[in-house]
């Protein structure tokens, strides 16, 4: 096919593709008093920003916004070490039995969620981290350990082995090579499997429902998903508003960072 | 890979001392799986032989949640939804994906005009649904829009079954476009010049390059593309929940959305815990076509 017929289909299902964005942008942005749910498609005012801080102020999504910013930094930031450090045990240190081990890691990844729900409100009932957020940091932390090992023992994979003898002629101590040697060359990796952490932990809506309740602990999604079942009719643009604020993040950080988003994948699939 | 000769005894030697200290840099990873996933792993397919609300001592009833479970329509109905999300999301968004990927593959600004199908995906299954949603609603955008072209007898999206499935997969085929024709892309340009050369010098081109040379080389990536695919749809629980809750009634749950219910709404943690195992056998067949593609490639360490 010619390169104008190709760019001509591609632009023209491009901007179909766009339309739910346009919808969502044009109606976030509409007062209450300006928003009729029979003309969607027409802009009318602009309120965006007071329909925003309606939506911080009528679900307490101000001060989930702050936790799930917490979980999805903190969370990934550990998971990417402690798989970093189970990789560089397996592949730089030859660790006896290393791919039975490293299959105990990433089949932690194979089960559904749902297998784990149960015990873990249970549990975490029980030891009182149940809506807190020490709960939310350990679990995110778990589920995202498998994916993260995966990646780095890829990419340890692919470093020579002679770069590991050298540190040991020098006569560093493991933990030395281990951060000083090991990590800034897999700096590259360790951002691409954060991010794509991040994003998870960002939109992880099904954790937050089970494990937490009250506003400061809850998870974004899960304020926002309430937000949508007690307000709707005249509010509807303040709930829009509301999912254009935490869809926000994660687009503007997938666009600047598709590089590295797209070598997490491939690094992850290979 | 390495082109050093194998390591002498005295570099083996050597190397003991750090082998013994590879246990502790394992050990957080290991701690935190076994504790986190694989002891509630065990401790539900336990409840799923039990009766159990939450209160008490779990009662052993063996396999009377099983029974139970396929004696209910309502969670036959789950399962067909199940299976029609796993069609769905197969078909159409891996189809377009590619499609994507084979147009702008080669092509001058094609990541530009990649970029759109992208931006869905960065969105949350909550954000997808709280759009189409809106979208979807009677009298909603698609209502207004088909009312200008004339047609006003429009079927209500997202009450009348199996309608209701059919446009949340299509919503959520909508976001997964743009990471299929993103994986499709990475997998085309990773194939050799010299083959496609020499096809297009034997006069391949347009379909006939693609199914002699193009879908034969991808062929690895599919599968990786199609298990992955399987995998989540398996698992569909989001979208639903935010865009009909199940509803209405039950008529548009899926397997994911039943356990959730059954253990939280209704308190029935054995009766869960049974569709959680249920849903967890069904999900580890589809991955075994999944995870051979991606141990085999690289094996050992």
């Amino acid at each position: 096919m010619s390169r104008v017929i190709r760019t001509t289909v591609l632009s023209v299902l491009g901007l179909f593709w766009l339309i739910p964005v346009y919808l969502l942008v044009v109606n976030a942005s509409k007062s209450p008093e300006a928003f009729s749910s029979k003309d969607s498609w027409l802009p009318a005012d602009f309120a965006l920003f007071d329909n925003i801080s309606e939506a911080m102020r009528l679900s307490g999504m101000a001060e989930s916004a702050a936790s799930t910013l917490l979980y999805s930094v903190v969370s990934p930031a550990l998971a990417v070490l402690v798989g970093a450090a189970a990789g560089f045990a397996i592949v730089a240190l030859r660790l006896r039995h290393g791919f039975a081990w490293f299959v105990v890691i990433f089949g932690g990844t194979v089960f559904p969620l749902q297998m784990i729900l149960l015990p873990l409100m249970d549990s975490y009932t029980r030891i009182e981290v149940f809506d807190t957020q020490l709960g939310m940091i350990i679990v995110y932390t778990a589920i995202s350990i498998p994916f993260s090992a995966f990646v780095m023992r890829n990419f340890f994979t692919g470093i020579a082995n002679n770069v590991f003898e050298a540190a040991v002629l020098d006569g560093a101590s493991t933990w030395r090579i281990f951060s000083r040697v090991y990590l800034p060359m897999a700096k590259s990796a360790l951002v691409a499997v954060f991010i794509l952490q991040a994003t998870f932990i960002w939109n992880d809506f099904l954790l937050g429902l089970v494990l937490s309740q009250s506003d400061s602990v809850r998870p974004i999604m899960t304020s926002l998903s309430g937000m949508q079942s007690t307000y709707g009719g005249a509010q509807m643009s303040v709930v829009l508003a509301g999912g254009l604020l935490v869809s926000l993040p994660t687009v503007v950080l997938f666009l600047f960072t598709q590089k590295f988003f797209a070598r997490g994948l491939a690094l992850g699939q290979y | 890979m390495t082109s050093e000769k194998t390591p002498t005894a005295k570099s083996a030697r050597r190397r003991d001392p750090y082998r013994r200290s590879a246990a502790g840099f394992i050990a957080p990873g290991v701690l935190l799986v076994a504790v986190l996933l694989y002891l509630p792993l065990l401790w539900t397919t336990f409840l799923s032989f039990t009766e159990y609300n939450g209160l008490g001592d779990p009662e052993w009833i063996a396999f009377d949640n099983y029974v139970e479970m396929f004696d209910d329509p309502e969670f036959l109905g789950s399962v067909f939804n199940t299976l029609l999300w796993v069609l769905g999301t197969l078909l159409v968004p891996v189809g377009i994906g590619l499609g994507i990927a084979l147009l702008t593959w080669n092509l001058k600004g094609g990541s530009w005009l990649r970029l759109p199908f992208l931006i869905p995906y960065a969105l949350s299954g909550i954000g997808v649904g709280v759009i189409w949603s809106f979208v979807l609603s009677g009298d909603g955008a698609l209502d207004q829009a088909l009312a200008a072209f004339g047609v006003t007898d429009t079927p209500r999206w997202l009450v009348d079954a199996p309608l209701n499935t059919v446009v949340m997969i299509l919503a959520t085929a909508w976001q997964g476009v743009g990471v299929n024709a993103l994986l499709f892309t990475i997998g085309l340009q990773s194939i050799p010049k010299e083959p496609l050369e020499a096809a297009r010098m034997d006069g391949a081109n347009g379909f006939r390059l693609f199914r002699s040379i193009l879908w034969p080389m991808l062929r690895p990536l599919t599968a990786v593309v199609v298990g992955l695919s399987i995998v989540a749809s398996l698992k569909t629980f989001d979208i639903v929940q935010g865009m009909t809750k199940g509803g209405p009634g039950r008529d548009s749950e899926t397997l994911a959305l039943t356990m959730y219910k059954e253990s939280f709404v209704n308190t029935e943690y054995g009766l869960g815990a049974a569709i959680a195992v249920f849903l967890t056998v069904v999900t580890l067949v589809a991955s075994i076509l999944y995870l051979r593609q991606q141990l085999s490639s690289k094996h050992g360490g």
